[in-house]
């Protein structure tokens, strides 16, 4: 395998995925408008929030600052918009960033509401738990996809509980001496496919079984894999005006999946790629 | 790739054995019942060729089975558009087995993940899925995890 022998040495490497793991998105969060009780609008809440998390996970802060402010015989489960866009917390922070707020102005505005949760498009999330299981259920698929879920089989429930409390409580080294083994990719243990998710926004997100090698031992690159995933943008000149994003990053076309997955592939083990329109700059 | 994602599209016509689906579904939307195996893919079809019908077609067949204390479905195999979302799935199993809609209800994959509810069945197939059929345990508890 070609990309295994140009290979970045483990330093090298633990350096990216620190890099990844300490990117950062600026939050502004604005209760609606129309949920304003206490006739004056409260002062918007800022919060410097990490692209792997979760937003359940981190915006305790933002629902007791904004509550104090809604009619408290109407208001139920917390939920966040963008210019119109419910997000989904079950998606993790950074992917909707790259999905809808790319091309806005920084701090991303997002606006509060305790009123008409809009069931057709979210999930409930009445609790850290529900976000935890959500967590190691997607984990599970993805061991499922790289191993056969053998290595996540072979864990005890312990182990389980370090990966979920290094994630949670941002401790990185906590978090990879259980990762290491779920991210483990040689001998017998080598990926059998690889996991990820392709999402465009107003579309339901694409998955499909993705081998990192071709039979012929040559390693497969993401230009390989969206020709596979989303064959229909690649038949038409669609892919020249999208931009392929994970984590933020547009890397290049004939970079190795296997190298992505990882590197790149959020804590759940999934790679999350958005592709979104370019941007026309008019000069 | 078809777009069809219209949730409220009227449903296809149900084929074989569509007759004991009636008091399961509401509004016609339950799946087609698929007694007779005759949309699996024929025994001498190489892998190849029988993922290839699949992913062309619109309708994947999924098989129910239960965990724990769950009942059994008398009809395990059903045929299920592929935009389908896991709720829907679970929704329907619900109205079957005359649980509340109340009550929980979680389906597992590989009898090891719980797909998240608004995940389509025909991703899960894609990935999932093999000898031209999806497995789902549903279970009234949490099973796996």
């Amino acid at each position: 395998m070609a990309y295994k022998q140009s290979r970045l040495t483990m330093a090298d490497d633990r350096e990216i995925l620190r890099e990844i793991w300490e990117g950062k998105v600026p939050v502004c969060f604005q209760l609606a408008q129309e949920e304003v009780y206490t006739g004056e609008q409260p002062d918007p809440f800022f919060l410097l929030v990490p692209r792997l998390s979760y937003f359940p996970l981190v915006t305790d802060k933002v629902l007791r600052h904004m509550m104090k402010h809604v009619d408290p015989e109407h208001h139920g489960e917390m939920w966040l918009e963008f210019d119109g866009q419910p997000l989904k917390w079950h998606y993790p922070i950074g992917v909707l960033f790259d999905l809808y707020g790319m091309s806005t102005d920084l701090p991303w505005k997002l606006t509060v509401h305790f009123q008409n949760f809009p069931e057709e498009e979210l999930l409930r999330c009445s609790s850290k738990e529900v976000v935890q299981s959500h967590f190691i259920s997607v984990v599970k698929e993805a061991d499922a996809l790289k191993h056969r879920g053998q290595v996540i089989n072979s864990m005890q429930k312990k182990d389980h509980s370090t990966l979920w409390a290094g994630f949670m409580n941002d401790k990185f080294d906590q978090f990879w001496s259980v990762n290491k083994r779920l991210m483990e990719n040689s001998g017998e243990k080598a990926f059998m496919f690889v996991p990820f998710r392709i999402y465009r926004a107003d579309q339901i997100p694409v998955q499909k079984l993705f081998k990192p090698c071709a039979d012929s031992g040559e390693s497969l690159t993401l230009r390989h894999l969206l020709k596979t995933a989303v064959p229909e943008l690649m038949e038409t000149d669609a892919l020249i005006s999208s931009r392929v994003l994970i984590q933020g990053i547009e890397p290049p076309l004939d970079t190795p999946v296997c190298w992505l997955s990882e590197h790149l592939s959020y804590p759940d083990n999934f790679l999350h790629i958005c592709l979104m329109p370019r941007v026309e700059v008019e000069s | 790739m078809s777009d069809k994602n219209d949730d409220d599209a009227p449903p296809s016509s149900p084929t074989a054995g569509s007759a004991s689906t009636e008091n399961a579904g509401t509004d016609g939307k339950s799946p087609t019942s698929v007694d007779s195996p005759s949309v699996s893919p024929a025994p001498g079809a190489t892998a190849s060729t029988s993922s290839k019908l699949k992913s062309n077609s619109l309708k994947v067949d999924i098989l129910l089975k239960p965990a724990g204390d769950a009942p059994i479905m008398k009809k395990k195999k059903w045929t299920v558009d592929r935009t389908k979302k896991i709720s829907w799935v679970s929704d329907f199993i619900k109205k079957y087995i005359k649980s509340e809609a109340s009550e929980s209800l979680f389906l597992y994959v590989n009898q090891a993940f719980a797909p998240s509810p608004d995940t389509d069945i025909g991703s899960i197939f894609d990935c999932f899925g093999s000898d031209g059929k999806l497995v789902l345990h549903y279970c009234r508890t949490q099973a796996w995890g």
